[in-house]
Parts: C-alpha cells; structure tokens; sequence
C-alpha cells in the first residue's frame, strides 16, 4: 500500500483513494495492451496466435532482426526529426500566437476561437485535404507559389523523397498548434497582470518581461505541453495514413507508421512489436524529463 | 383465383408457418461492399428465394479484412461466409481455415470448375483444394483520351502495341504548357503497385518468384524512363489508381493503366471520346499478360451451417452474367453478358481476361508483394539501379520461398 | 485605438491563413469529382454543387453523429470523474511516489491507438464487453485520453493557492468537502477548457470504433466517414461534404461557448 506523507491535518486515505482510481483504470485499460506489446516483441506471431499467449518465445531475435533491417536507422533519424521539428515548430508558433491574442484587442477572443478548427477536424478529414493542397500537379499550395513566383518549378510535395517528411510535419504542425496555443494562453492568463505592472514601472522591456516574468511563470506549463507534444508527436499515424504512406521508398516513414505496416500489412507481428518497445523505452526518457521538470515548479 | 395459385398460396404459407416454427438458419456474411452493392443485393434476393434462410451481412473495409478475419478466427467470431481478395486466400486455406469446396462443387448442378477462367480459378485452387468461388474478376487495360490522340497528330485507332510505342505515345501526348502528362499509372507502395507491375514482368516471361530478369529490368528502366523524363506525374509515386485516372478522367493526362471499376466514374466525369486498349507488350509477338483483380466468396471452416453457405455461394455463381452491369466487375467465368455497358471497352476487357493472371498463389504473398515495391521505389526515386533493386527483392523474396 | 484595430487586422489575417484548409475543405465539398484534379486549381468551384441534404439521408448521418455524440459525452464523463482527484493530488503532493505515479500517468499514453486496439479487442472479448461496443469505446477511449487530462488539469490545480484550501480545512470542511466545494470550483476553467479538449479529441476517435463496433447503426461518424471514403469508391465531394456537415455544428458551437470558455480564461483562473 502506498502510504503519503499528510500535508493537511488528515485524509491521506483521500489521496490515496482519488490516485487509485485513476491509476488502477489506466493500468488495467492502457497497461494490459502495453505488456501485450512487450511480450509479443519477444516471440514469434502471426496473425492466427495474436489471441493468445501460448506461442514459441525467440529471445533476442526479432531486436535482431530490427537492427539488421538497411531502413531502420534512416526511420529512426525520420522519427528524430519529425517529433523534433514538429514540436518545436508547434511550440514556437503556438507561444507567439498565444502571446499575440493575450493582447486585448476587438475580436481577440473571437478571433482565438477559430483557431481551434484544427484540433476539430478530425484526422481522418485533415488529411484528405491537405493531401490535395501538397498535391504536386494540382495543388493549391504550389499554385499559389508559382503565381507569387516564389518557385519556377512545381514542387512535389508528397513523392519526392527529400521533401515528403517535411510536407507530413507541415501537416502536423498544423495540427499541434492549435492545442499548444490554448494551453499556453491558460498558463498566460494565470500570471498576475500586476507583476507585469511592476516590471515595466521599474523599467523592464518587453524583452526582459518575456524571459524574467513569462518564461519563469510558465514553467509547468511548458513542461506539460512539451511532453505532451512529444507523446503526440510519436502518436501521429493518420496523416501519414492519408499522406504519404511512409513512402516514397520509406523516405518519410517514421516508426510508429512502421510498426503498423510490419504488423498488419505484411503480419510480422513480433517485429513490428520491437518498434513499439522502441518507442516506449522512447517515451521512458520523456516522461522522466517531463516528471524531473515538475520538481521545479513549487521553487519557481 | 384460380386453383393453382390457390395451391401455391396455401404452400407459401406452410412455408412461412414452418420456418416460424423452426429458427432460420442464419449465416454471417462479410463483405467490403457497401449497402446496395453486390453482397447486399445478392442477400436480399437469395433471402427472398429461400426464407429459411437469414443472412447477416457485415461490411468489412477492404484494407482491415485479413486482419479482422484473422482477429475474428482467433476469438471465435469468425463469419460463415467473406469476400477474400484473391491473393490472400492461400494465407487463409494454409492454415486450414477455409472450408475445402471441392467435393461440393463436384455434386453441384450449378457450379463447374471447369468452366471458371484459369485465373480467378489458380486464385482459390490451393494444394489440390479449390477454397472458394470467384465472384468476378477485374484486370487492367489502357485507357486512353482519343481527342488528344487526335490533337497530337495519332491515329486514335491503333493505340500503342508495345512498350516502345507506349513511350513513344506518351512522349507526343505530354504538354507540360498545357498541365499534361502522357501517361498515369501507379507505382505506388501498396499492393496497388504490384498489382500493376506484375503483368510488365510476366509478359517478359518472369513471376513473382524470379523478379531478378533482363525483362524485369527493361521494364523498370522504362517506367523510370517515363517517370524522369515527365511524361507522368511523380506522383505516381504515391497515388493509387483510381487517384491517378482521376487526372486522367481531368484532362491532365492523356493515358491511364487502370481497370474497369473505373468506367461508371469515367463515363460521367471525362468530356472526351475515351476509349481502351489490351495492355502494350514488350515487343511485336511477345506473351501477353495482365493483372487479376477481385477478391472470391469462402466458406469459413469453423462454419456450422456449410451445406446453406454453399447454397448460397451457388446462387452467386449462377448470377456471374449479371456483374459486369449491375456490379461493374468482370464474369470470372464462361457466361453470356447481354447487352453490356460500355460494349466497345468491354470487349477490350474481356479479351484482357484471358491474359490475367494470379499473383501468388502464397501464404506470405503480402510479403512478396512488398519486396516488389520495394524495388519499385527504390528504383524510380533513383536510390538503385533497376538491377540492383530488382537482385535485393529476388534475395528477400527466395528468403520467403525457401 | 488604431493600434488596436491594427492589431486586429492582423489577427484577421492569421487566422485566415490558419483557415485556409477549413476552406478548401467547403470549397472541395463544393466541387464535381473532376474539377478537384483540375489544373490549376479553382478557388471557386464553376458549377457549386452543394448536397448536404443527399449526403445527409443517404448516409444516415443522424445516427452516426448521435453515436459520435454519445461516445464523446461518455468518454469526457469517465475522464472527469476519475481524472481530476489524481490531478488534483498530483499537483498538491510533492514526493517520490508521485513522481511515479505520474511517470505512469504518462507512459500509459505511448502507443497510438492502432498499435493498442489488438490487445484491446482480444481483452474485451474474453469478459465479454463486445456485447456493449459502444461502452467499450468508451472505457478504451477514456483510457486513452486519462492521461492528458490528468496533465493538463495539474496544471490547473497548481495554480490554486494552497493557502485558500488550508483555510477551508482549517474552517472545518472535510477533506472531500473541501475540494469540491473550494478546490474544483476555484478551477472550473481550467477543467471545462480540458475537458471539451477531450470532448473533441473522443468525437473525433476513429480507431477503436472501427474495430470495435460492428453494427452500422451504434458506429460513430468517423467510421462513417471513413466507409464512405473506400479505396474505389470515393467521392471526394461527397467526403467533404460529410466532414463540413460533420465539423460545422462542432465549430459554431464552439465559437459560441468560446466567450464562456476563453474569456474565462482571460481574466485569469482565480476570478
């Protein structure tokens, strides 16, 4: 039994009760299928042994198998790139947004509103549509830039294999601002107006507010929308879906796409369990950076 | 009301008053159409014939169906009856799944082996067991737009016959000022991909299990020729076939591989005098071929009710002469079609059949399958030669045979 | 004051960059099959052809969004009801069993949902859950989505002074008296703008109902949607058509609750 320390004059059992319920559904709902996964990656199955869990263990084989694969590691460095890119880019962009709307102007409230299309869409739909603006004949995306002249030739977005990883984290980029951009604005609309005040009357720039005030106030936040991206990030499966389909020849194929192609389009289950430990041992690092981060917040 | 009709009014209601007393059976029917396509038309007649019989159909999408059968087999919640794409049914019958339909085709009337297309009849045949009845078939042709034929300068009626003709069309055809491309076509990384290059390696006397020949990379080289020189849209790539002739049925593209699912869209979007040709060969004489699509109607072994399923597997079969209008696919076997749509393209088609031929047949064919695209795409991005591609896909392939 | 309107007009153009895809989506929906693979494109469809009535009948949609509907309330209600304590206590407890727990929390959402829905399907079939597949969408989903909910409503309850809730204990409530009556009221906002994030992520969720709803009549509008958007079936039209009839009701509700949400968020969490 896990026992608290008692910050209050009594009720641990209340902690306790309120962690439980809501680690005990996670376990059961979202454990189960994670040690489902950790098993399989060390047998061998097939599409007729997924139901149980009777089936010929092989050690280390399929990890070897990964690794021997000549695509693996250019997948991997796509995955690097695209979670990085694309959390940066979602961040940045969804910050300065944020910023930008914490402006009391006619309509900001409105105005932010719209924004959060993107995260109603759903993906399904998202991706449709963006398939057809990157479309190289006859997308709008290159129409537009040729006629501003900004490009002579037509660029082939989704099947041209330097490009096509980046027109997927375009894409998401998309997608995750929304979300970024929300969140931020409740960590913005939580710091005091008056300590703003302060800062300006003892002479600070905009500047120096940003870094000495915001930064600092925004902390947890950031925290939690960083890792959260990160974890979306790594979820992201649709748009490749509807995009590119990891091609052309793998060029923009990442791992979680991967692991679901090996599984079920060509059924090397156990293989394409390995990349989904891979992942998890991924998000293993996250989730210890993002829990380290949160120590901080009580000093701030 | 005369006598007769009295009589038969009086046994319809024996009829009705006994399947009340006794349960319907009820088979479960699996199928990627949707309400008011083949199977869901094919179950209200079959119900209405027989109305001791209840058949529950259940739309699968195409791409999830092996994977939930295979879930469904595993669980228990296997249906009696599915639609199987043709090149997975060895995956299913090799592990003893599917109910074997010889010794029933054998005592049926309605049914004959013999008179199924060799094709679509080597796509349910596995290890000396026949595990399935076509329930049509589809293959590729060229499509092609005669009033830019006319336009260029071509005879709109002596399409290309072989390879260099096709590139020599191509060539004429493709208006980069225009926004038009010669030929569409797929290389796209999916089964759609193989499903076209195959029939390029079997005309040249290769298969699925010697993919590492001259022809082979002939035929590479040709679609990266086309592909390098702009006579079809990169995109090619990525896009699949009904994606690819949508450029076509546009006006974007002069030319488009692809099959007669595509006809009901064609025939209402292109604004042009489209007409079909029998894929090119290699060269003047060379073996013909051709892809062979569509998927069949199994009896799953687990079924309880096998003698019901097969009834109605027969009066599927028995309405083979209504696919191609009412359904828009192919007969995979000898019938009379009266009347066809689309006549002119359809004698095209159905001259193709002979031609078509079965990828597999083998229980890892997904695999294979994607030791081909990956050739494909590692060739036409430039990451390989043509020959070097082509000797990796044999390795991995063999691996798989061995 | 001009600045103010100066900085309008670029909020204005922002967000019709932003929107651009929104757009194209009607425009799309707009089109004939063809013009869509018209070059170039138009940005306004020659022959506007609007069938949301067709769409609408031919495809059901009333059930469809009604199950979408059902699902997405299901899932925010479970989340609500077993997420906020945690968040909650997570926020107020600083010690190395909550380090874990809410290490867990977040390695428990690594997986998307296609690579989790085997497992999940072999589960739910041996206790017998794929009697009720809607609820199994449900407690997937909410399983799903618990743990962004769980972060994102901590970060709400540490903006809750402490001190607010000492009071409270110290003026006799209860410990559950006191965070329902101070604590989850203090932070209302934060908990409603989450919790219509995961209202909108559940209605949207695609993956678990396609495998695990088999009856057209209980599946939601994304497997609707995505049935309708087969391989040779397509109807790129028609498909944009159901997704504006699917995401306008969505978007003007939500443009309209935004003053009740957004503003709330504005004028800070404490107020």
């Amino acid at each position: 039994m896990l026992t608290f320390t008692k910050p209050f004059r009594d009720g641990a059992g209340f902690d306790t009760v309120l962690v439980t319920l809501a680690l005990g559904y996670l376990v059961l709902f979202s454990g189960f299928p994670l040690v489902y996964n950790l098993v399989m990656s060390f047998q061998e199955v097939d599409l007729f042994s997924l139901a149980s869990f009777d089936r010929p263990y092989v050690g280390l084989d399929n990890y070897t198998d990964v690794l021997s694969r000549p695509e693996t590691w250019g997948i991997f460095l796509n995955t690097v790139k695209f979670v990085g890119i694309s959390v940066a880019a979602q961040l940045s962009i969804g910050f300065a947004l944020a910023m930008f709307f914490q402006q009391n102007f006619p309509g900001s409230t409105w105005l932010r509103g719209l924004f959060l299309a993107g995260w109603i869409m759903p993906a399904l739909v998202v991706g449709a549509v963006w398939s057809w603006i990157l479309a190289g004949d006859f997308g709008v995306l290159n129409h537009v830039l040729m006629s501003l002249g900004l490009t002579s030739e037509r660029i082939f977005w989704l099947s041209d294999p330097n490009v096509s990883l980046y027109s997927v984290i375009l894409a998401n980029i998309w997608l995750g601002v929304p979300f970024n951009m929300i969140l931020l604005s409740v960590g913005l609309a939580g710091i005091p107006e008056d300590i703003y005040e302060a800062a300006e009357m003892d002479g600070a720039n905009a500047v120096q507010r940003f870094f000495t005030i915001t930064l600092p106030m925004m902390r947890a936040q950031l925290g939690a929308v960083i890792s959260l991206g990160v974890i979306f990030t790594l979820q992201q499966f649709d748009l490749f879906a509807a995009l590119t389909q990891g091609g052309p020849s793998n060029a923009s194929n990442v791992f979680q796409y991967w692991s679901w192609q090996l599984s079920f389009q060509y059924y090397e289950i156990g293989v394409g369990s390995v990349i989904s430990v891979l992942m998890i041992l991924f998000v293993i690092l996250v989730a210890a950076v993002y829990v380290r981060s949160t120590r901080h917040e009580h000093i701030a | 009301m005369d006598l007769k009709s009295i009589a038969l009014a009086t046994s319809g209601l024996i009829a009705l008053a006994s399947t009340a007393a006794a349960d319907p059976v009820e088979l479960d029917l699996w199928t990627i159409d949707d309400p008011g396509e083949y199977h869901y038309v094919m179950a209200d007649e079959f119900m209405a014939q027989h109305p001791d019989i209840k058949i529950n159909v259940r739309t699968v999408q195409f791409e999830d169906m092996v994977n939930d059968l295979a879930r469904g087999v595993a669980t228990g919640d296997a249906p009696d009856i599915t639609y199987i794409d043709n090149p997975e049914v060895a995956l299913f019958a090799s592990r003893g799944l599917l109910l074997d339909l010889k010794p029933y085709i054998e005592q049926s009337d309605i049914v004959n082996a013999e008179d199924i297309f060799p094709g679509p009849l080597s796509s349910v045949s596995y290890e000396g067991g026949i595990y399935g009845i076509p329930r049509g078939a589809n293959t590729i042709a060229l499509y092609y737009n005669a009033d830019m034929y006319r336009a260029a300068g071509l005879d709109p009626d002596t399409p290309p016959r072989t390879w260099d003709e096709l590139y020599e069309a191509a060539k004429v055809l493709t208006k980069p000022e225009d926004n038009v491309y010669g030929l569409a076509f797929s290389a796209v990384a999916t089964e759609e991909g193989t499903f076209q290059f195959l029939p390029w390696l079997q005309m040249t006397g290769g298969n699925y299990d010697n993919v590492d020949t001259e022809g082979a990379a002939r035929a590479l080289s040709l679609w990266k020729k086309i592909l390098d020189e702009g006579l079809a849209s990169p995109d090619t790539l990525i896009r699949g076939q009904w994606d690819s002739t949508g450029t076509f049925n546009a006006g974007t593209a002069a030319m488009s591989i692809s099959g007669p699912w595509e006809l009901p869209r064609m025939s209402s979007e292109a604004k042009f005098d489209f007409r079909a040709a029998l894929l090119p060969v290699p060269q003047e004489g060379a073996d013909r071929a051709s892809a062979l699509g569509e998927g069949d109607n199994v009896i799953l072994a687990s079924t309880d009710n096998p003698d019901e399923a097969f009834l109605f597997l027969e009066f599927l079969y028995e309405n083979m002469d209504r696919v191609w209008n009412d359904f828009g696919y192919l007969p995979a076997s000898k019938v009379e079609v009266k009347d066809p749509k689309y006549p002119e393209i359809y004698a095209v088609f159905e001259e193709s059949m002979k031609y078509a031929r079965n990828r597999g047949p083998h229980p890892q064919w997904p695999r294979i399958s994607k030791a081909i695209q990956t050739a494909i795409q590692s060739t036409l991005t430039g990451q390989a030669t043509p020959e070097d591609a082509l000797a990796a896909a044999q390795t991995s392939i063999d691996k798989i045979l061995k | 004051m001009m600045k103010k309107y100066g900085l309008t007009t670029i909020a204005l153009c922002l967000v019709s960059l932003y929107l651009f895809p929104l757009y194209w989506m009607y425009v799309t929906a707009l089109k004939s099959g063809t013009e869509i693979f018209a070059n170039p494109p138009t940005f306004w469809p020659d022959n506007p052809q609007w069938m949301v009535g067709e769409v609408w009948t031919r495809l059901k949609m009333d059930v469809y969004l009604w199950n979408s509907l059902l699902i997405a309330s299901g899932v925010t209600i479970i989340v609500a009801i077993c997420g906020t304590g945690c968040a909650y206590v997570l926020a107020r407890i600083r010690n190395r069993w909550m380090d874990v727990v809410l290490f867990i929390v977040l390695m428990m959402q690594v997986l998307p949902s296609s690579l989790m829905i085997t497992p999940i399907f072999v589960a739910f079939n041996q206790v017998g859950l794929n009697e009720v597949p809607r609820t199994s969408v449900i407690l997937a989903q909410a399983a799903k989505v618990l743990p962004l909910y769980i972060v994102l409503c901590r970060a709400t309850f540490l903006q809750v002074p402490r001190e607010l809730e000492e009071a409270a204990l110290v003026d006799g409530n209860s410990r559950i008296g006191a965070f329902l009556s101070i604590i989850v009221p203090l932070a209302r906002n934060g908990i409603l703008v989450t919790s219509v994030l995961i209202f909108l992520q559940s209605f949207g969720e695609y993956v678990y109902s396609r495998s695990l709803i088999t009856q057209r009549a209980l599946q939601p509008a994304t497997v609707g949607l995505q049935s309708f958007m087969g391989p040779n079936t397509s109807d790129w039209s028609g498909v944009m058509t159901y997704s504006a009839i699917y995401v306008t009701p969505v978007l003007i509700i939500f443009v309209l609750l935004q003053r009740q949400i957004v503003s709330g968020l504005t004028s800070g969490a404490l107020k």
